[in-house]
């Protein structure tokens, strides 16, 4: 399957021993629009934690990541061949629906 | 083709590009001498591959020439077929390197591929096959060492390419690079073609980069690789694939990537699944670079002798 955009590479990390993912599925593409549900939808799959429903929220550079991936890249300068590191928790915030991803 | 973005790009410091010529160089040397030695068996063979011509002794008949044989009454005896020496060949190598930021900031594919570079380029010099070329290309293409220009004899010309190696281009236009090499071997040919007769001209592009291209363009890039093939360009892909940063799964090996179907739901493929390169090579370190590009071109002549 041919991806339709462009792609960003990112890093998963967590400091949560019980929702690590294996090194080898650390490092991911994923589409360069993508917001904190789609990225939440993709570590819950069946092939990277298996973990059905858990929302996730993701810190980049300390702060959480409220905009989409391109739109983080555009406001701190950096181009599609950075390679992002994304550190995921487990979300405080009660699950709001969000119709986009 | 040299002018592009020329007066944008900065380069780097002379002499530092001096130092790091000089200390790949030494570092290298054992692997230029190797490869050179395995490459001048491949590239230059002694004897041709193939039995032709017509001759009164040979070694095999020409199954084409007995009925004409016996209809003149035993008198057209040219019926055998020889190893005939080969025709001289010529090489133009273009060795593409990945000039990207991806290469550089927290990667070592930049490093490794400028070592790589070097080592390939000394084994080349040593050969003396022909002439080489060095593009770089991220979001534009650029000359850093003209086609026609003399070999890596000094350390000099070897600095003056490694200059433009920088790694902060904001993208990696692969689409862009294949366009720009099929066009430079198109005029390089016809140039060589006024020069010299006679010659069996070959033309190499070795692409030294991270891997690390948008799979929306992996679609783009088949038709120009068709292209290339019909115009006798052979690409070769060497993915710079650094083992000891990447041994904690950071090599684009086992790299995933992740789209979602028409319902939204997560998909994740392999990322070199869809790579489109036939003839692709994964270095790790770099001392097996000069063996596994041997077995790639040993095996690609074969297939285009066969
Ligand atoms: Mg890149």
């Amino acid at each position: 399957m041919e991806p339709q955009g462009a792609q960003v590479k990112v890093t998963f990390t967590t400091t949560e021993a019980d929702i690590q993912l294996p090194e080898a599925k650390r490092q991911l593409l994923v589409p360069a629009d993508i917001r904190r549900y789609g990225l939440s939808r993709i570590l819950n799959s069946e092939s990277m934690l298996d973990t059905g429903a858990i929302p996730f929220d993701f810190l980049v550079n300390g702060s959480f990541l409220r905009t989409s991936l391109d739109e983080y890249l555009q406001s701190n300068g950096l181009s599609l061949e950075s390679n992002v590191s994304l550190q995921y928790v487990r979300s405080l915030i009660p699950p709001v629906y969000e119709a986009s991803f | 083709a040299t002018h592009l973005n020329e007066t944008e790009r900065t380069l780097r410091d002379f002499s530092e590009a001096l130092n790091m010529w000089t200390k790949f160089q030494t570092k290298t040397h054992p692997l230029s001498l190797s490869l050179s030695s395995q490459l001048r068996l491949i590239l230059t063979p002694s004897q041709s591959t193939k039995l032709s011509g017509s001759f009164r002794t040979g070694k095999r008949l020409n199954i084409k020439k007995i009925i004409p044989y016996i209809a003149s009454s035993y008198k057209r005896d040219k019926i055998w077929m020889r190893r005939s020496i080969p025709s001289k060949r010529a090489y133009q190598i273009l060795l593409c390197v990945d000039d990207s930021s991806s290469m550089g900031e927290n990667s070592s594919s930049g490093r490794l591929a400028l070592e790589s570079l070097v080592m390939v380029a000394r084994a080349l010099t040593m050969l003396e096959v022909g002439q080489v070329g060095v593009l770089g290309f991220g979001t534009d293409v650029f000359v850093a060492h003209d086609l026609t220009a003399p070999l890596f004899a000094s350390h000099d010309a070897g600095a003056r390419a490694l200059q433009h190696f920088t790694f902060r281009q904001e993208g990696t236009d692969m689409v862009r690079l294949l366009r720009s090499t099929i066009d430079q071997f198109r005029d390089a040919r016809l140039l060589q073609a006024g020069s010299s007769s006679g010659e069996d001209l070959w033309q190499l592009a070795l692409i030294l980069s991270d891997g690390l291209v948008q799979s929306k363009d992996h679609a783009r890039l088949r038709p120009l690789l068709r292209e290339a093939m019909e115009q006798r360009v052979m690409v070769v892909f060497i993915v710079m694939d650094d083992a000891a940063q990447n041994k904690k799964g950071r090599s684009v090996l086992e790299l995933n990537q992740a789209t979602f179907d028409p319902d939204g739901v997560p998909v994740i493929h392999r990322y070199l699944d869809s790579f489109p390169f036939p003839y692709y090579l994964i270095v790790h370190h770099l001392e097996d670079l000069p063996g596994a590009l041997a077995a790639l071109l040993r095996t690609w002549f074969a297939e285009v002798n066969a």
